[in-house]
């Protein structure tokens, strides 16, 4: 398993990404999962519409309260400094918001970076209002979405327990579980799949596609039949997101655009 | 309320010191490092400490142990989520690992890991101060 990872081409998670870090851009790189924020080459953010956001990660839990997090957007998202206002204003410490931000970042990327997900556009100039909090090297983020795929086929090389409704089944005697395998089996009702019980949660998909797997591998968990190589839907439709972003103003063109009409006056 | 960065810089001042990680127990993710690592490659490090650390937040064996020692009338919200294991120590002929869980109230999987050195690390020292560090960590 290792060997064949090592040579074929998927090795590469996205040669683009390199290309971008190389010439320390910033911007946004979208994919059909996900978008991932680079500031001068290092990557800032990452969103996915599999992996709940920050702020699900930080409001679920009770850490903060809806209301508390969205008064940090209003007031510092237009300045995009949302991590350093929450920080600042006293409602969470700064290690705090590093871990869960980090923890964020690479499970959105995990996703984004998937193999197969169409074409990938970059958007020169564009930032997230979370702003600044911990940017991490383009390939520490390849190196370790490359290394969640080889950790999941470890555990269980079954992928369509991945996107599964989760279907529990009974411990053989003998056979517990633990916390945090109970709180997850406790939303699985048939219909969950385990990114839905992530947001549930208000935990990294990723965590929960591992620990569904490491059920799988117990036999805690059912696993599905693999659907034949050609049975796979070819292209998964575009997800709503793409259009908030596409929506969102163009500050480079908007720029331009100003200097040449200042120009004509 | 320091950063992954300002932490791991406190937890490399101790006496003895080589290095320190925050590594995520359940990806065996490092978030942050500093210093050496045993393996020359703090990556692979955080991997194998995470899967020590994740047998140690999960077999029952420990758990267990916490949830008796608890009084039964106090289910308080906070104790339900942080790992029941507070650290691990691993001796070694030349040194000794710390591992070191932090409580976040969000939900997470978090430790610190500190590597000291045997003939000048102070065990009993590092472990308060790996106490304090991982809760000065989440302190808003």
């Amino acid at each position: 398993m290792k060997a064949t990872t090592a040579t074929s081409p998927d090795s590469r998670v996205s040669p683009m990404l390199v290309r971008l870090a190389d010439e320390r851009a910033t911007g946004a790189l979208l994919r059909d999962h996900g978008t991932l924020y680079l500031s001068e080459g290092r990557v800032v953010h990452a969103e996915s519409p599999t992996a709940p956001g920050i702020d699900t990660l930080l409001t679920t839990g009770g850490r903060l309260p809806r209301d508390g997090w969205q008064r940090a957007v209003d007031e510092a998202g237009a300045r995009r400094e949302v991590g350093r206002f929450l920080v600042d204003s006293g409602r969470i410490g700064g290690g705090e918001l590093e871990i869960c931000h980090l923890g964020a970042l690479y499970d959105a990327a995990f996703f984004a970076l998937a193999p197969g997900s169409g074409p990938t556009r970059f958007r020169y100039g564009v930032a997230h209002w979370i702003g600044p909090v911990r940017p991490v090297s383009a390939a520490a983020v390849e190196r370790e979405t490359r290394r969640r795929r080889e950790l999941l086929d470890q555990v269980w090389p079954y992928p369509a327990v991945d996107t599964a409704p989760v279907t529990p089944r009974p411990p053989a005697p003998g056979q517990s579980l633990t916390r945090r395998q109970r709180a997850l089996l406790e939303l699985a009702d048939g219909v969950r799949t385990p990114a839905a019980i992530a947001w549930a949660l208000g935990r990294p998909a990723f965590h929960t596609l591992l620990e569904v797997r490491r059920l799988a591998a117990a036999g805690l968990v059912d696993t599905p039949p693999e659907p034949p190589p050609d049975a796979r839907p070819a292209r998964p439709v575009l997800p709503a997101w793409i259009g908030e972003i596409t929506a969102d103003p163009d500050i480079a063109l908007l720029r331009r655009l100003r200097d040449a009409l200042e120009a004509s006056l | 309320m320091p950063g992954i960065d300002a932490c791991l810089h406190e937890i490399m001042a101790l006496p003895g010191a080589r290095g320190a990680a925050i590594v995520d127990w359940t990806s065996g993710l490092a978030l942050g490092t500093a210093g050496e690592s045993p393996n020359g490659d703090h990556e692979t490090t955080a991997t194998e400490t995470a899967e020590l650390a994740r047998a140690a937040a999960e077999y029952p064996a420990f758990a267990r142990d916490a949830e008796r020692a608890r009084p039964p009338a106090e289910p308080t919200a906070g104790e339900a989520k942080g790992p029941p294991v507070e650290d691990l120590i691993v001796t070694t002929r030349t040194g000794y690992h710390v591992l070191r869980f932090v409580e976040t109230t969000f939900d997470s999987s978090v430790f610190l890991h500190l590597w000291l050195d045997r003939d000048t690390g102070n065990l009993a020292l590092a472990r308060l101060r790996l106490q304090q560090l991982a809760e000065r960590l989440v302190l808003a």
